[in-house]
């Protein structure tokens, strides 16, 4: 997080070719593509909308070909050639395209308008012809709210019509080098190159202000009793030790959270209640999710809830989860089978990329090595090495985040 | 939506990237396109110490034919395969890939490379390379290495790569004459991430067959022993004895405990199949395949 480091100017000396004019000017490097061209040279016409690559208001034209400003980052296009919706005034096509946009009324608040007449200048280059679906599927990644698209594809249609009965061909793209548009070979290496920012004293790099952050008393998030988890999923796994022995350890907050890679509790646990934080990473996605559960145990009935809620360092990405276990007898005698029902509620930004399906996936295979922690430890063998190497755990963090306490499970069931 | 700081270096040979890569303090990320990465940057999903550009490598941008082999460098991209400016071997099926994924402003960045690293379990690449049995090459200070794309991809966005290691070229085995191939997905929404993915190859006249069930939330499924999704025998009438019982209970085998998710899968796979039967499109598709 940027507040750790001392104020430091690492922007980066970034020349490109602009509609036309050279351009030299100095960016940070994390400054994408299109907050240089609208902050830096005022270019504004080069629409935000979701600044992830989906709706496609920040098209342009780099080295010729339409791309992504949001996902281009400065260094990335340095030398590049760069036309925006500003250079194309007299370009041919998009002149004819903005005269069919006008006639069809293929645009209302002009938002997407902008990326909308590159992707369909692009199309109107490279189809073959006017078809309806190819022309519909070549603007899927442009997003409209107001039209409903009808006008703007008949515009791109009657545009590409027009083309081909004057008798131009459509181009093939093929004359050009292989790689990434705007990737230019040959630009100086040491023009781009920045300094480091210090290393945190901690070495294993996890999410920098998670290094930062004291481990003091988990913020205060209410846990609701009637919660509504918005996803569900249920797993088992078993484990070579008697059920008693294995409920009876389940009642071990500290023991539990041992065998569960990436948790550290802050303070002591109470039987009814435990805050702690828990490092999960998968690919890489690293996150610290730090908060508290309440635990509920129903000794005759060898079961148990554990209801927890926890957010990320930054506060951006919270989720509200819940356990509810059962240890009965497994299938051979002397081994036990828990059964896990978990439900969970994420937002923020990690849940755009926590689908569910991930979400049991990573359950799954934390289960797993939960499932021999525990294993290891109810057969005396030492503690399992700290948390820190395995690549695999994140969401489920989330969802279970908080509960010191996994569970999850694999086995044979990965959905 | 704006990333966190991050230093950034654009290295100009793979030998001065490599020993970066080995030595830099901090997290480091290697970045192609930035297709995959670049949300995550942006989302503050991930924040690195150091972001290393790879597009500086020429080697890193060739393709070659070695034997019966495409040898494809890793920032080679979707629109490099779906235009044609690489070779083929496979009878256009690399390039019918290619032009479905995502969007045509993504696909002129997005690379072969970065996806299969980025291992999204829904990604394009991930389950038809696996189809094709297709290799990685991978390359740290200290040495070489290949592995088949199955073994490569582990789990949900998670790879087999070493710390100090990268991938550096994906090895594309040439389908031979005769063999089919079927590759079907379903996205409610074109470019999307599919929520189902069916990819097969199948040598009639061997009788041998690799089909692979992607888009499932982890690493993709490659059926074992594949006949039995045919009645035990794989021939030239291949289509008309896939057993839509059989591949249910494939994935009813592997966990997929809902119904209706297998329903999903299990017709696409059909569709897949039944691709595989008909001759290869003679066009290659300019834009969008749904």
């Amino acid at each position: 997080m940027s507040t750790n480091a001392a104020p430091r100017d690492d922007r980066m000396p970034l020349a490109l070719t602009v509609n036309g004019r050279a351009v030299t000017l100095r960016a940070e490097p994390r400054m994408h593509l299109a907050d240089v061209l609208r902050e830096e040279l005022d270019l504004t016409g080069t629409h935000l909308g979701c600044e992830h690559g989906i709706c496609g208001a920040c098209t342009v034209l780099l080295d010729g070909e339409p791309a992504r400003a949001c996902l281009t980052v400065s260094g990335a296009c340095a030398g590049a050639d760069v036309t925006t919706i500003e250079g194309l005034d007299d370009d041919p096509i998009a002149g004819e395209l903005r005269a069919a946009f006008n006639r069809e009324h293929a645009l209302q608040c002009g938002y997407c308008t902008p990326g909308m007449l590159v992707a369909a200048r692009d199309l109107v280059l490279r189809l073959p012809d006017a078809d309806e679906r190819r022309i519909r599927a070549g603007l899927s990644g442009n997003l409209c709210r107001c039209t409903g698209y009808v006008g703007i594809v008949r515009a791109v249609r009657g545009v590409i019509a027009d083309r081909r009965a004057r008798g131009i061909a459509p181009t093939t793209g093929a004359q050009r080098g292989l790689g990434p548009v705007g990737a230019r070979l040959g630009t100086p290496a040491e023009a781009a190159r920045t300094p480091l920012r210090p290393v945190t004293a901690t070495g294993t790099n996890p999410a920098p202000e998670a290094a930062a952050a004291p481990e003091t008393a988990a913020p205060a998030l209410e846990i609701a009793d009637d919660f509504v988890p918005a996803h569900r999923f249920d797993q088992a796994f078993t484990v070579a030790h008697p059920p008693d022995a294995v409920f009876a350890l389940f009642g071990d907050v500290e023991a539990v959270a041992t065998c569960l890679p990436g948790a550290v509790l802050t303070g002591r646990p109470s039987p009814e209640m435990v805050e702690g934080a828990l490092q999960v990473r998968i690919g890489p996605i690293a996150a610290r999710f730090r908060g508290r559960a309440r635990i509920f145990r129903d000794a005759p009935a060898r079961s148990g809830r554990i209801l927890g809620a926890g957010s990320d360092a930054g506060g951006r990405s919270a989720t509200q989860g819940e356990i509810r276990y059962r240890v009965g007898p497994g299938e051979a005698p002397g081994t036990a089978k828990v059964d896990l029902a978990v439900g969970y509620t994420l937002k923020g930004p990690l849940a755009q990329f926590g689908r569910p399906g991930l979400v049991r996936d990573l359950a799954g295979r934390l289960g797993a090595e939960f499932a021999a922690n525990l294993e290891a430890r109810l057969s005396g063998a030492p503690a399992p090495p700290a948390a820190g190497l395995n690549p695999l755990r994140w969401l489920l963090a989330a969802l279970v985040a908080p509960l010191r306490r996994r569970l999850a499970a694999r086995g044979a069931r990965r959905p | 939506m704006k990333p966190a700081r991050f230093a950034y270096e654009r290295p100009a040979d793979l030998s001065a990237l490599l020993d970066r890569l080995a030595s830099a303090e901090g997290s480091v990320k290697l970045m192609a396109g930035g297709q995959s990465l670049g949300p995550m940057l942006n989302l503050r999903l991930v924040e690195p110490d150091l972001v290393l550009d790879i597009t500086g490598i020429p080697e890193l941008r060739r393709a070659a034919i070695e034997g019966d082999t495409l040898v494809l460098g890793a920032c080679v991209t979707h629109a490099d395969i779906e235009d044609g400016r690489v070779p083929d071997l496979t009878g256009g099926a690399l390039a019918r890939v290619a032009a479905a994924i995502a969007y045509r402003p993504v696909r002129n960045r997005g690379t072969l490379g970065g996806s299969l690293v980025h291992a999204d379990p829904a990604a394009d690449w991930v389950t038809s390379l696996i189809a094709l049995g297709a290799e990685v090459e991978l390359a740290a200070r200290t040495g070489r290495r290949r592995l088949p794309v199955d073994a490569f991809v582990t789990g949900a966005l998670d790879v087999a790569l070493a710390p100090g290691e990268m991938l550096v070229s994906v090895r594309i085995p040439a389908l031979p004459p005769g063999t089919a191939w079927g590759y079907v997905k379903h996205c409610a929404k074109i470019g999307e991430f599919a929520h189902a993915i069916g990819a097969v190859r199948i040598e009639p006249a061997t009788g041998r067959a690799r089909v692979v069930i992607g888009a499932i939330e982890r690493a993709p499924l490659v059926v074992a022993e594949a006949a039995r999704l045919f009645g035990g025998r794989i021939g030239p009438d291949f289509a008309e004895r896939f057993d839509r019982a059989a591949a249910d209970g494939v994935l009813r085998e592997a966990g997929m405990t809902d119904a209706v998710d297998r329903h999903v899968h299990v017709t696409i796979l059909a569709r897949a199949v039944a691709q595989a039967a008909r001759p290869a499109p003679s066009t290659r598709p300019v834009s969008e395949a749904a």
